[in-house]
């Protein structure tokens, strides 16, 4: 092993370091305060690593890690979602709770998981960074069980996870299973020669094992038909952690998707694309549709997740005929941008919430603007930008979206996107419109008026500011896309 | 081979019928008295205390984890060690590395109380009827262990 796979793996090692040291600390000094101190203190250093250090790129690190400048835009996006989320723990779970310090162990382990996910090429480490992230998840949803009045069903919430997910790692692996049965290989790129070598193409046998795992990813990006966890799950985990299970386990889990359908050539096979085609439009259209009779706020932004994944499923599709370099940057783009929308809304949330009362209901933001005008502008910049109005960040994904989609002559997946963005509109704008309202009556414990720590205040004004930037003036955004879609 | 089978059915109805004969008319017949001692064992038996749902405690399901933690742990170090010389320093660094984090997680249970075979209520209980110095604080009023303070909300592990 020589010292540039260290400083490539530096990042991972300042995240597993920060895991054990902040296991420790909890062991003997259980202070909520310094646990959370030392985690975001160790996510923004190992934030700092992507800045400061210069890795050599490409790199294979092991058998199971690949280094390049893709998973390293990913692996930074991760630590930045697990650093707000970080921060926006603390002042929800100080509170009420009397055992947060595991939280944090927990959210690191989890990051650990969605970074091999983002650097995998390889199917071992799929696997083993899908369940990293999958069982420190289940854990986080069910955290606030102990609290007399936490959100309202986390343990429910964290069942349902732990039963599907259970069930997909299952498929996951019997896919694997099938895979390495005929082609003997794991990794990624030696699996289409393999499969050529013995004329294998048409077998039954690789297009079944392609929709196990096929099947098992959109579990884990929610896609319908395998969509029905995700708004119970996301109403019933606390708010920090739907922020990151709406973020950060989405974005490792793409990233990984992309890479493994691009490098291991799975286009080929017409029935996976027709798979891919009916969950993308079966997506956008019901997550739309669903998301119209929600009044509770988490569980609009589930569904709304759910036709934004749809969305991006067509960046998958159009890739079976564009060159990879425009649906990596594409995909780069959108992702980017959701998960910069996503972690906005999310804070908003967050910040007139803690674990003992959640204001998720539509009707809690009534009046918002008159209330706290400060947050209801970060949620009306986030619901435009989830609405893909112009000059925000998603408007710029939705055009490379439907860039892709022109390219690729995708006519019924366009259509079902523009049907879905108009139905889309309606329940963004209702949000926006309940915050424009005139207020009921204004308490003095009205949570919107209360005082928001520093550390919400910079996770929301950052994310305003990239959701912004990143509509008026993409360009810088785009160059780094395209200098890492550069090696597909 | 043709065994006859007849005898074999001929003897399970009459036991079937023998004994729905006998449950029928001892219940049609015989007395139905409700009284202290009824339901109670009556045949070389102790009199039940307490209730047949008994608590298991949970730290038998720790030890269990516990030991397939640790067993796991051996399972790796059992690979690492017949492939001692072609892993070389490297190898070593690893495994150093994969224990130095098994034992911090270990520290941490400890910590954490995981190791601690009573609750935390059962201990704050002890602690308050025996004492620091091994004391058993009787009152004397009642004759029953007695309590100086509350125990303790969770927290102090």
């Amino acid at each position: 092993m020589s010292t540039d796979v260290l400083i490539d793996l530096l990042q991972i090692i300042m995240l597993t370091l920060t895991t054990v040291v902040v296991m420790l600390v909890a062991g003997f000094k259980r202070e909520h305060g310094l646990v959370n101190v030392l985690t975001t203190a160790g996510l923004a250093a190992s934030l700092l690593v992507f800045v400061f250090v210069d890795p050599v790129l490409p790199l294979q690190a092991t058998e199971l890690l690949y280094f390049d400048e893709y998973s390293l835009f990913f692996s930074a996006l991760i630590t930045l979602g697990a650093l707000s989320v970080s921060i926006l723990a603390y002042p929800y779970f100080e509170s009420h709770n009397s055992h947060n310090e595991e939280f944090y162990i927990l959210l690191m382990t989890a990051t650990l998981g969605a970074v091999v996910l983002a650097c995998s090429t390889h199917f071992v480490s799929f696997f083993i960074g899908m369940e990293m992230l999958g069982v420190s998840l289940y854990a986080m949803i069910a955290y606030p069980v102990h609290a007399e009045k936490s959100a309202k069903f986390p343990l429910e919430a964290a069942l349902k996870y732990l039963i599907m997910s259970g069930l997909t790692s299952g498929l996951m692996l019997f896919g694997i299973a099938l895979i390495y049965a005929l082609t003997g290989t794991m990794f990624f790129n030696e699996i289409s020669p393999a499969i050529e070598a013995q004329d294998l193409a048409s077998s039954p046998v690789i297009i079944a094992a392609w929709l196990m795992i096929i099947s098992a990813v959109a579990f884990k990006l929610s896609l319908v038909p395998f969509h029905i966890w995700t708004p119970d799950v996301y109403e019933g985990a606390p708010v920090p952690v739907t922020a990151y299970l709406a973020t950060v386990s989405k974005a490792a889990m793409l990233a990984v998707t992309l890479r493994l359908l691009l490098i291991s050539d799975a286009f080929q096979y017409e029935a996976l694309m027709l798979v891919l085609t009916v969950m993308a439009a079966a997506s956008m259209l019901l997550g739309n549709l669903l998301a119209l009779l929600q009044s509770n706020v988490k569980r609009l932004m589930a569904y709304s997740s759910i036709a934004h994944l749809g969305y991006l499923l067509i960046v998958i599709i159009a890739a079976a005929s564009i060159p990879g370099i425009l649906s990596v940057e594409s995909m780069g783009f959108y992702v980017a941008a959701y998960f910069i929308m996503s972690l906005g809304g999310f804070a908003v949330i967050s910040a007139i919430s803690n674990s003992g009362k959640e204001l998720d209901m539509i009707s809690d933001y009534q009046g918002l603007f008159w209330r706290n005008p400060w947050l209801a502008s970060v949620m009306i910049t986030v619901l435009f930008s989830l609405a893909g109005i112009p000059l925000t960040a998603g408007f710029m994904g939705k055009f490379y979206v439907f860039t892709n989609g022109l390219q690729g002559s995708l006519w019924f997946l366009l259509t079902m996107l523009i049907i879905g963005s108009a139905i889309g509109l309606y329940y963004y704008l209702r949000i926006i419109y309940a915050i424009l309202q005139q207020p009921g009556k204004i308490s003095k414990q009205d949570p919107a008026m209360q005082a928001i720590p520093f550390g919400t205040h910079a996770v929301l004004g950052s994310m305003t500011a990239i959701i912004i930037y990143l509509g008026v003036y993409p360009m810088p955004m785009i160059n780094i896309l395209q200098s890492l879609a550069a090696a597909f | 081979m043709n065994v006859d089978l007849f005898p074999l059915v001929l003897y399970s109805v009459i036991v079937i019928v023998l004994i729905v004969a006998l449950t029928a008319v001892s219940h049609l017949l015989g007395q139905k008295r409700k009284d202290h001692a009824t339901d109670e064992v009556y045949e070389s038996g102790m009199l039940s205390v307490g209730s047949a749902q008994l608590k298991i405690s949970v730290p038998f399901y720790l030890t269990a984890i516990l030991f397939i933690i640790f067993d796991l742990e051996a399972v790796f170090l059992f690979a690492w060690a017949i492939s001692i010389r072609e892993t070389g320093w490297l190898g070593y660094a690893e495994v150093f590395i994969f224990i130095a984090i098994l034992i911090a997680g270990l520290v941490y249970l400890w910590r954490a109380g995981a190791l601690e075979w009573r609750s935390q209520r059962q201990r704050d209980d002890r602690l308050h009827t025996i004492g620091k110095s091994g004391v058993v604080n009787i009152d004397k009023k009642t004759g029953k262990a007695h309590k100086t303070e509350q125990p303790k909300q969770g927290g102090a592990h």
